[in-house]
C-alpha cells in the first residue's frame, strides 16, 4: 500500500508540469493581454503602454514567463496580480474563504437530501412520490443556477413589497454597520446572509445527485445477491441498508476526491447574481482583463487540490470496495 | 507647567482653525438651502466593480478608493459654468507669455492626521506620478509631446507650474490630487518606486490612510463593501453659504454589487440611494414601475442628457493586398454613402429603446459648447447612397441584386466588432440590412474583443480587417478631440495607422489640433474646434453612429442634489458633499 501511494505521488510530479505548462500556454493563447484594454483610451500614449509591458514582463517570450513564473512556483510564491499588484495568494484567499462559507453547507446539504431522496425514489419506484421527486428534479436540473438566483431574488422583493419584510437580503454577505456588531451577530449575520445563496447553489445539484443515486439503488436492487438475502429472510431494512445502499454509495465515493477542488472553485454564478464577494466573480473579472498570474495560480492550487483529491479517493475505494486491492 | 502647554498648543491650533481660509460652497450647485439641511446620516450605493488598491499611484479604475475619497486639487470645475475656479489653491495668475501658472496655496488645510498641506505635497505627488518604474496611470497627463511639465515650489505657500508649451488643458493639469509627502516621501527616497508600490494595498489599516478631502476610511471587506466616514478636519476650510461644516453626511457605504440586476435590487428594496447604472429601459420601466405602485419612494431622471462616449465605424484604409477595397475604403464618398445608410434613427429606437441620442460628429453630443451645429450631417438616406455609389460606378446588380462596378468587382466588405457588446451587434445588424436595400454586401462577424482591438491598432501598409464597429469614452471640456485620435501618427488614428497623413485635410485637421491644444482663450479655441469638425464632416474618417443617454435615480431619503439644469452625464446628480439625508 505505501508503495502505490509513493508511486501515485511521484506520478503526480509530471501531471503536475505538465497541466501547468498547457494551462499557462492556453492563457497565453487567448489574444491580447492584461493591457489591451488600455490601448483604447485615447489619453495614454502607446509609449507608455510598451512600458508598462516589459514591466509585467508581458513583452518577453512565453517559455521565459514560464520559466520565471515555475520558478516562483517552487518558492511558493503564485505570482503577481496585475490589477491588484499585490501577491495572487494575498488577494484569492479571502475570497476562497467567502466560498467556503456557501460551498461546506452546500456540500453537506447535498449530501443529506440527494441521497435519502434516490433511495426513496428506489425503493417506491413509480410511485406517486416518486413522480413527484423526478418532476421536481427534471425541473431543476433544467433551470439553470443564476436564473433560480434571479428568481429567489424577484420572490423576496416582492415579499418585500407586499408585507414590508425583507425574510432574507436580496445580494450581498454582510449587513451595513457589520463591523460594529458583536462577534455572535456578526456570524447570525452572515449566516442569515447565507441561506438563500446555499439553498440555490444546492438546488441544481440536487436534481443530478438524486438521479444518479435513485439509478445507482435500483440497479443494485436488481441483482441476485439483493434477491438471496431477501430468500434468506434477511428484513427489508437490513437488505436496503446493509447491502443494497453500501454497494450502491461505492461510485460516489470516488466522486469524493473531487469535492477538494470544488471547495475551493466557489458556489458559481450564484455568487454573482447575489452579489456574494466569493471567488467566481473575482475569478471571472481576472478572465476578463487577462490578470495573467491569477488565473495561471487559481488554476494551479485547483490541480493540485485535485490530483490530491483523486488519491484520496482510489484510497477510500479501496477501503469501501472489496474488490479493489492496491499490490 | 504641563496644563499651560496644553493650552498654549490648543490655543494655537484654534487660531489655526480661525485663520483657515475657508473655500464656500456655492449654493447654486445645490436644490437645498443651507437652512433645511439636516447633519448626519449615511449615503449608500453599489458600484459594478471591486476596489483593487488604496494606493493612489498604482491605481486605474475608473471608480477607486484614492480619487473617491480625494477627488480635488488645487483647481476644480464649477458645474454650473464649466469654468476652472481656484479650490485647494487660493488663487492663481497665468504668467503673460502663458508658460507658467503660479499657484497660491490655501492656508490651513490640513491632512486628515493633522498636518498642514503645503507645496511639498504637490512637489512629492508630481515627483512620484512621473517616476516611470511607478507605472502611474497619471503619467502622459504631465507630458506635453513628450516633454515634461515640471513644478516648482516658490515657499510652502507658493507653487509654480512650468509648461514646455502653451496648452489648453494646463488647469486640469494642475488639478491633480495631492498626497501627503511626510508619508510617500521617506519611503519614496529609501526604497524609490517599489517601496511605493508596496504601499496602502488593501491590507492597510483603514486608519493609516491619509486624505486631503472629505472622506477617510473606515472599513473595507474585499469584494463587499467599502464604508468611508466624514473626515472633520475637511469641514474646517470647506462651508456651505451658511458657514456649515462639510460634507453633512457621516458615512459613505459602496456596496460591491458584480451585478447589475442584483444593483437594481438594492435600489427597488430601498437598501441603496442611488442607482448610477440606470442604463436600460428595463432598469427605468422597473424603477417607475416601483414607484408608481408606492413601493418606491424615489426619483427618476430619464435622457439627462447624452453620455459622453462613442460608438462609430471606422474603415480600413491601408489594404494593400486588395486595392479595390483600399481605394473604395478611401474614397469620402463612398464614406459618405455609408453614412447615409447608417439608420441612427433605428439605432435609438432599437438598440436603446428610444433613450439614445444620434451622433454626426467626433464632439460628444453631452459637449453642447463644443458641438458645431451648422456641421453638414449625412443623415439616413438610402437614395441619396445609392446615387453617390453610382457616382463611383456602381450602375448594375448581379444575379444575386448586389451593385457591381464596369469591371464586375461586387460592392462587399466585412465588418466586425466584439463578441459579446449586444448594442454594438444590433447596431451591425441593422448596417448588414440597410445596405442590402441598396445592394451593398456587407458581412458581419462579431469577434474577440482583443483580437478587435490588435486589428484595429495594427499598422502599415496592410492592415487586417475592412470595417470595425467600436466606441471611444473620454475627453475633455477644455478640448474635446482626443491627442491619439487626430494627429496622423496617432495610436488611435484608426482609419490610417500608415505613419503619414494620406490626405491633405488629414494634415489639415493635424495642424488644427496643434494650434487648438495650444490656444488658451477659449472662444478662439471653440473657433479651432468648429473649423475641425467642418473638415471631419468632409473628410468622414470615421462615421458616427449614436450613444445611449444618462439617465439617474435616488431615493428620495436624499436632499441637496443639483439643480435640474446641471444634472448630466458631466456633472452627475448630486455633490456629495452638499447631499443630507432628509429622513
Amino acid at each position: 500500500m505505501t508503495a502505490y501511494i509513493l508511486r501515485r505521488i511521484l506520478y503526480l510530479i509530471p501531471t503536475f508540469f505538465g497541466a501547468t505548462f498547457l494551462a499557462f500556454l492556453i492563457i497565453q493563447m487567448a489574444p491580447g493581454d492584461y493591457l489591451t484594454q488600455l490601448e483604447l483610451d485615447p489619453k495614454v500614449t502607446p509609449e507608455t503602454i510598451a512600458r508598462l509591458r516589459s514591466q509585467f514582463g508581458l513583452d518577453r517570450p512565453v517559455y521565459e514567463q514560464y520559466l520565471l513564473w515555475m520558478n516562483n512556483l517552487l518558492h511558493l510564491n503564485l505570482g503577481y496580480s496585475f490589477a491588484y499588484q499585490a501577491p495572487v495568494l494575498e488577494v484569492i484567499w479571502p475570497r476562497v474563504v467567502n466560498s467556503m462559507v456557501i460551498v461546506i453547507p452546500s456540500t453537506l446539504l447535498l449530501y443529506l437530501v440527494a441521497i435519502p431522496i434516490g433511495v426513496y425514489g428506489a425503493v417506491r419506484q413509480y410511485s406517486f412520490g416518486d413522480r413527484l421527486l423526478s418532476f421536481l428534479a427534471y425541473v431543476g436540473l433544467s433551470v439553470p443556477s443564476f436564473f433560480l438566483a434571479l428568481i429567489a431574488i424577484y420572490v423576496l422583493l416582492q415579499i418585500k413589497f407586499r408585507t414590508g419584510v425583507l425574510v432574507f437580503p436580496v445580494s450581498g454577505m454582510t449587513s451595513s454597520g457589520f463591523e460594529q456588531m458583536p462577534p455572535l451577530r456578526q456570524v447570525l449575520d452572515i449566516a442569515w446572509h447565507a441561506v438563500v445563496p446555499i439553498l440555490v447553489a444546492t438546488a441544481n445539484d440536487i436534481a443530478g445527485l438524486s438521479r444518479l443515486m435513485r439509478g445507482q439503488m435500483l440497479e443494485v436492487l436488481s441483482q441476485d445477491f439483493i434477491r438471496t438475502a431477501r430468500a434468506k429472510g434477511l428484513s427489508e431494512r437490513v437488505v436496503l441498508y446493509k447491502h443494497a445502499f453500501r454497494n450502491a454509495v461505492i461510485p460516489f465515493v470516488a466522486t469524493l476526491g473531487g469535492l477538494l477542488p470544488s471547495l475551493i472553485s466557489g458556489a458559481g454564478f450564484v455568487e454573482v447574481v447575489m452579489a456574494w464577494p466569493g471567488i467566481t466573480p473575482f475569478f471571472l473579472d481576472a478572465i476578463a482583463n487577462q490578470d495573467l498570474y491569477v488565473i495561471a495560480g487559481f488554476l494551479t492550487v485547483s490541480l493540485v487540490l485535485l490530483m490530491i483529491g483523486n488519491l484520496i479517493s482510489d484510497l477510500l475505494l479501496a477501503w469501501v470496495d472489496p474488490r479493489i486491492r492496491y499490490e | 507647567m504641563r496644563k499651560v502647554l496644553a493650552l498654549v498648543v490648543s490655543f494655537i491650533a484654534l487660531a489655526e482653525v480661525a485663520s483657515a481660509q475657508t473655500f464656500v460652497w456655492p449654493q447654486k450647485w445645490t436644490v437645498a438651502k443651507p437652512s433645511e439641511v439636516k447633519r448626519g446620516g449615511t449615503l449608500r450605493r453599489a458600484v459594478i466593480s471591486d476596489f483593487r488598491t488604496f494606493n493612489p499611484f498604482i491605481t486605474a479604475e475608473a471608480t477607486n478608493v484614492p480619487d473617491t475619497i480625494s477627488p480635488y486639487g488645487l483647481v476644480r470645475r464649477d458645474p454650473t459654468t464649466g469654468d476652472w475656479i481656484p479650490y485647494m489653491a487660493e488663487s492663481f495668475s497665468i504668467s503673460p507669455n502663458k508658460l507658467e501658472i503660479t499657484f497660491k496655496i490655501r492656508r490651513g488645510m490640513k491632512w486628515s492626521d493633522g498636518r498642514p498641506i503645503t507645496a511639498d505635497d504637490w512637489i512629492m505627488t508630481w515627483r512620484i506620478h512621473t517616476d516611470k518604474a511607478v507605472g502611474s496611470n497619471s503619467y502622459d497627463s504631465f507630458f506635453i509631446d513628450g516633454k515634461p511639465i515640471t513644478l516648482r515650489k516658490i515657499d510652502d505657500y507658493t507653487l509654480r507650474f512650468i509648461y514646455p508649451k502653451t496648452d489648453a488643458e494646463a488647469l486640469n493639469v494642475a488639478s491633480f490630487t495631492p498626497w501627503p509627502a511626510h508619508i510617500f516621501g521617506p519611503v519614496y527616497q529609501k526604497e524609490g518606486a517599489e517601496g511605493i508600490k508596496k504601499m496602502w494595498t488593501l491590507n492597510e489599516k483603514p486608519e493609516n490612510i491619509v486624505s486631503a478631502g472629505p472622506w477617510l476610511v473606515e472599513s473595507y471587506r474585499p469584494g463587499e463593501r467599502l464604508v468611508l466616514k466624514r473626515n472633520p478636519v475637511f469641514g474646517e476650510w470647506n462651508k456651505d453659504e451658511a458657514g456649515n461644516p462639510l460634507p453633512y453626511l457621516d458615512r459613505y457605504e459602496i456596496k460591491i454589487v458584480k451585478d447589475v440586476n442584483a444593483a437594481l435590487a438594492e435600489f427597488l428594496a430601498g437598501n441603496t440611494d442611488v442607482f448610477f447604472e440606470v442604463t436600460t429601459v428595463d432598469h427605468i420601466s422597473q424603477i417607475r414601475q416601483a414607484i408608481q405602485a408606492g413601493r418606491l419612494d424615489a426619483t427618476i431622471k430619464v435622457n439627462a442628457s447624452p453620455v459622453a462616449s462613442s460608438q462609430f465605424m471606422v474603415f480600413n484604409w491601408n489594404k494593400a493586398s486588395d486595392l479595390f477595397k483600399q481605394s473604395l475604403f478611401r474614397s469620402e464618398k463612398f464614406r459618405r454613402a455609408m453614412s447615409h445608410l447608417v439608420n441612427r434613427q433605428a439605432v435609438v429606437e432599437i438598440v436603446y429603446g428610444g433613450l439614445g441620442t444620434p451622433m454626426y460628429s467626433s464632439v460628444y453630443p453631452v459637449l453642447t459648447q463644443w458641438v458645431n451645429p451648422k456641421v453638414p450631417k449625412y443623415e439616413y438616406n438610402p437614395q441619396q447612397a445609392a446615387k453617390l455609389l453610382a457616382e463611383l460606378g456602381f450602375t448594375r446588380k448581379d444575379r444575386e441584386g448586389y451593385l457591381v462596378d464596369s469591371k464586375g468587382r461586387r460592392l462587399e466588405f466585412n465588418l466586425s466588432t466584439n463578441a459579446g457588446n449586444p448594442q454594438r451587434e444590433q447596431i451591425a445588424k441593422l448596417i448588414v440590412d440597410e445596405a442590402k436595400k441598396v445592394g451593398v454586401k456587407v458581412n458581419f462577424t462579431a469577434i474577440d474583443f482583443n483580437t478587435l482591438v490588435g486589428q484595429l491598432l495594427s499598422s502599415g501598409p496592410d492592415r487586417p480587417f475592412d470595417a470595425i464597429i467600436i466606441g471611444l469614452s473620454g475627453g475633455g471640456l477644455d478640448w474635446p478631440f482626443g491627442s491619439n485620435v487626430v494627429p496622423c501618427k496617432g495610436n488611435l488614428h484608426m482609419w490610417n495607422k500608415s505613419g503619414q497623413c494620406l490626405d491633405p485635410r488629414e494634415t489639415q485637421l493635424d495642424a488644427l489640433y496643434s494650434r487648438g491644444r495650444t490656444e488658451l482663450d477659449f472662444k478662439k479655441r471653440v473657433e479651432i474646434g468648429y473649423r475641425m469638425q467642418e473638415i471631419e464632416a468632409q473628410l468622414l474618417p470615421v462615421i458616427y453612429i449614436a450613444g445611449p443617454n444618462y439617465h439617474t435615480a435616488w431615493n428620495n431619503r436624499l436632499g441637496g442634489e443639483h439643480p435640474e439644469a446641471i444634472i448630466s452625464a458631466i456633472w452627475g446628480s448630486r455633490q456629495l458633499e452638499l447631499t443630507f439625508i432628509k429622513k
